[in-house]
């Protein structure tokens, strides 16, 4: 029997998290370094293993994984698996740079100003159950994640617990998580009271359009969707963005992500082949449409600056909700080939720039705050006197999302707008005109808080480790710049072509 | 509509009863313990969901010892109302906990006093 | 204000904690055979800390070893976990080898405890670490809305958060 360790490295993007979760508790007792270096240790290793399974998917191809059988890839029908193709890799990359960076930069965030060892816990935790969502392939498993991922996440946003306002917008925030989870497991008790089976890949060959999953896809769409906070159901994500402890904030990003993508999962591989691709694809769109609209209009009028940008990352995800929309409206016609896989290309594109870029702007709005006390843009100014980095960070971050060329936003925009405007040119004339109210927003917030005379708010630059997360997330940033090709072919088609052809059985 | 047949749909109805009493109690009820209350019968509803769906005629419970014959009913969805319960106890300890907090930082439970993020 | 409780209910509490955990680890060990396992013995070893502080007001020196024990109780059951990884993860190694609980099943019988397999081990680390996580939040609980007594002031952290 040959031991290779590279088809069980599923298992371990899951189980080191958990595992170095509840060792950073323990080993804290003694000390607070041995704590710190030990969450360190789980992240480095949680990313490693991720590059590795990623490294193992694209040379070789994907595999699925069974637990507690007596090869790692053998079919069976009651056990439970993980499926590792190009679309989990995809979706484990993201995820775990944007894990890595902020948790660099809450060590240095977290020194001085509140007890640490519980929300490296947490933090932690949140990874492992992101990971597990993105990465399973039977259903139940999918509803544990999901409530490991609320409880832990609604956790860290509650972390300050001195601060009302904190635990008010946890407890807003844990209601509609927990509601939905209850609803996911309505829906995934009809699907097996059908069928019998839990597995994506069985069910996706017995389901079909009778009322019954028609109804179980409404309600897990609806929603997958409102943890990803589209409009109409993303009335918890200014609270939560605005009120998360510092570097948790990119994190409650993180969970909105994955639950896109594991919405994007569900949609292609359990329900594609028996529901009407044409109809879902088209709700897809209109949930889109509207999701960037109003993040735009609301973010116009806001004057805190983290609930502006939590705003924008709500019109953000309506722009990979409907690229994704359109591309799943278009599937398996001759218009698929056309204009489909090119808006789908462009809306995971997307979602891999947009986790990136997100977690930046997050992390230097969360350092202006930290430095200045300030949460308010009237509020501040000058800032770029005394904190350089920072500026050029926020710059970085703010020309990305509002789609500008040469940055990397730009670059996924254009293959949405290419595409979409074959659908309904009249989508990418809305999807045109909320990037450029995107731009002007982010004038605004840079020219306000940045430039303009030094109004002695603050006395310096933050640590160099706040710096350097940052300076992980700018990095990739530039990357994805200036290889948009490389990352749209190497990353994202393999990804494509793992949803497009099903879950592999 | 023999009587057969309501006794075998009875566990559905129930479960659409506790359902929407939960998600009645969760929209329309102002005190914040009420509305967890809410979500505590939404779960019983969830599980007794799960659990009479496992269920064929004339199979015996799925317990090993000194058991009647082989003939058991499949407990996947036994298993799935555990994880279920358990789930739901961490979650109505977390929001329990939280309502302890916002008890001691806004002074009442009610949802029309508690609502100071929009300023 | 007295935080204890009349010496009644406090003589039966004394007379009451030991069946009750010893109930309790009777669901942990069977959990294979009859219903039970680790999260319901768990709970029921958790209730008999909620008697204790009820009945007394206080908990003595106990206090600081649950979140300890419930760490060391996770690690237990993913290191189980990962044991297996020979095979795949969870794979149960020692399922009728004839080993710590290795035994072989033969149709009905009134059930031995010796055919678990790593299944009782596991069902020994969850339980563990369930009953002290659950006896962690009812005591956390407990301090905060002023059932119990409140301790005397060694340390300045205020209140802990509650975690799962």
């Amino acid at each position: 029997m040959s031991f290779d360790i590279m088809l069980h490295t599923p298992t371990f993007a899951l189980a080191v998290p958990l595992l170095f979760a509840f060792l950073t508790i323990l080993l804290s007792k003694f000390s607070k370094k041995v704590g710190d270096v030990t969450f360190l240790l789980g992240l480095l290793l949680t990313g490693y293993f991720v590059f590795l399974m990623s490294y193992r998917i694209f040379t070789d191809g994907g595999w699925v994984y069974t637990f507690g059988a007596e090869e790692p890839i053998t079919l069976n029908f009651f056990r439970i698996t993980f499926i590792a193709d190009g679309f989990a890799a995809l979706a484990t990359i993201t995820i775990a740079i944007t894990a890595i960076a902020a948790g660099i930069y809450s060590f240095g965030y977290l020194q001085k100003k509140m007890p640490s060892d519980k929300f490296y816990t947490l933090f932690l935790l949140t990874l492992g159950g992101v990971n597990g969502m993105v990465l399973t392939g039977d259903l139940f498993n999918l509803f544990v994640w999901f409530e490991v991922t609320s409880v832990a996440s609604c956790a860290l946003i509650a972390y300050e617990n001195h601060r009302g306002r904190s635990v008010e917008a946890a407890l807003k925030y844990m209601v509609l998580s927990v509601v939905g989870g209850l609803i996911v497991l309505f829906s995934i008790g009809l699907l097996y009271g059908q069928y019998g089976v839990l597995n994506y890949a069985l069910l996706s060959g017995n389901i079909s359009r009778i009322f019954l999953d028609k109804l179980a896809l409404g309600l897990l769409l609806v929603i997958f969707a409102m943890k990803a906070s589209s409009v109409p159901m993303h009335m918890w994500a200014p609270d939560a963005y605005g009120e998360a402890p510092g570097p948790a904030t990119p994190f409650i990003a993180i969970t909105s992500l994955g639950s896109l993508f594991v919405l994007f999962r569900l949609l292609f591989g359990v329900f594609g082949v028996g529901m009407d691709t044409a109809a879902v694809g088209a709700v897809l769109v209109i949930l889109g449409v509207l999701s960037m609209f109003v993040g735009v209009t609301m973010a116009l009028v806001q004057d805190d600056l983290k609930r502006l940008i939590a705003y924008l990352s709500v019109s953000q995800v309506g722009y990979m909700t409907m690229a994704v929309g359109v591309g799943l409206a278009t599937l398996n016609t001759v218009e698929y080939q056309n204009f489909g896989e090119l808006a789908m290309k462009g809306g995971f594109f997307h979602m891999i720039n947009d986790g990136v870029y997100k977690a930046l702007l997050f992390l230097s709005a969360v350092t202006v705050v930290h430095k200045t006390d300030l949460r308010s843009l009237n509020d501040l100014g000058g800032l770029a006197h005394k904190m350089p980095y920072t500026t050029v960070f926020f710059l970085v971050g703010a020309v990305s999302i509002a789609g500008i060329p040469p940055m990397s936003g730009f670059s996924s925009k254009l293959l949405i707008y290419r595409s979409v405007y074959l659908y309904n040119p009249i989508l990418a004339v809305i999807a045109l005109v909320v990037s450029i109210i995107t731009f002007a927003i982010m004038g605004k917030v840079f020219f306000n808080a940045f430039l303009g005379p030094d109004q002695g708010l603050t006395d310096g630059e933050v640590s160099k480790l706040m710096l350097s997360g940052m300076a992980i997330l700018t990095a990739m940033v530039i990357v994805f710049t200036l290889f948009p090709g490389l990352v749209v072919s190497e990353l994202v088609t393999p990804a494509i072509e793992a949803l497009s052809e099903g879950v592999i059985p | 509509m023999t009587l057969e047949s309501i006794l075998m749909t009875l566990p559905y109805i129930t479960v659409v009863v506790l359902f929407s009493l939960g998600l009645f109690t969760v929209l329309f009820k102002k005190n914040l313990i009420k509305i967890i209350m809410g979500i505590a019968l939404m779960q019983n509803g969830a599980n007794l969901f799960l659990v009479s769906l496992a269920y064929r005629r004339g199979d015996y419970a799925p317990i090993f010892t000194s058991a009647e014959s082989t003939d058991m009913v499949m407990p996947t969805a036994h298993a799935l109302t555990l994880t279920s319960i358990v789930i739901g106890v961490a979650t109505t300890a977390l929001l329990l906990s939280f309502v302890i907090m916002i008890k001691k930082h806004y002074g009442s439970i009610n949802t029309d006093d508690v609502r100071r993020c929009k300023e | 204000m007295n935080w204890k409780m009349s010496r009644i209910v406090r003589t039966v509490t004394n007379f009451l904690v030991v069946p009750i955990v010893i109930f309790g680890i009777y669901l942990i060990l069977h959990g294979h055979l009859t219903p039970g396992g680790g999260f319901q013995g768990g709970a029921v070893v958790a209730s008999a800390t909620a008697l204790l502080i009820i009945a007394y007001g206080s908990l003595g020196r106990h206090k600081k070893d649950f979140s300890t024990v419930e760490a060391i109780g996770l690690i237990l059951f993913i290191s189980i976990a990962l044991l297996g990884i020979g095979s795949t993860m969870f794979y149960n190694f020692l399922a009728g080898t004839g080993g710590i609980f290795g035994g072989s099943v033969e149709g009905i019988n009134p059930g031995y405890i010796n055919t678990g397999g790593t299944v009782t081990l596991m069902n020994l680390a969850v339980g563990i670490e369930v009953s002290a996580a659950l006896s962690l939040i009812l005591w956390m609980m407990s301090k905060e809305t002023g059932i119990m007594e409140p301790e005397k002031k060694t340390s300045t952290t205020g209140s802990e958060e509650v975690e799962d």
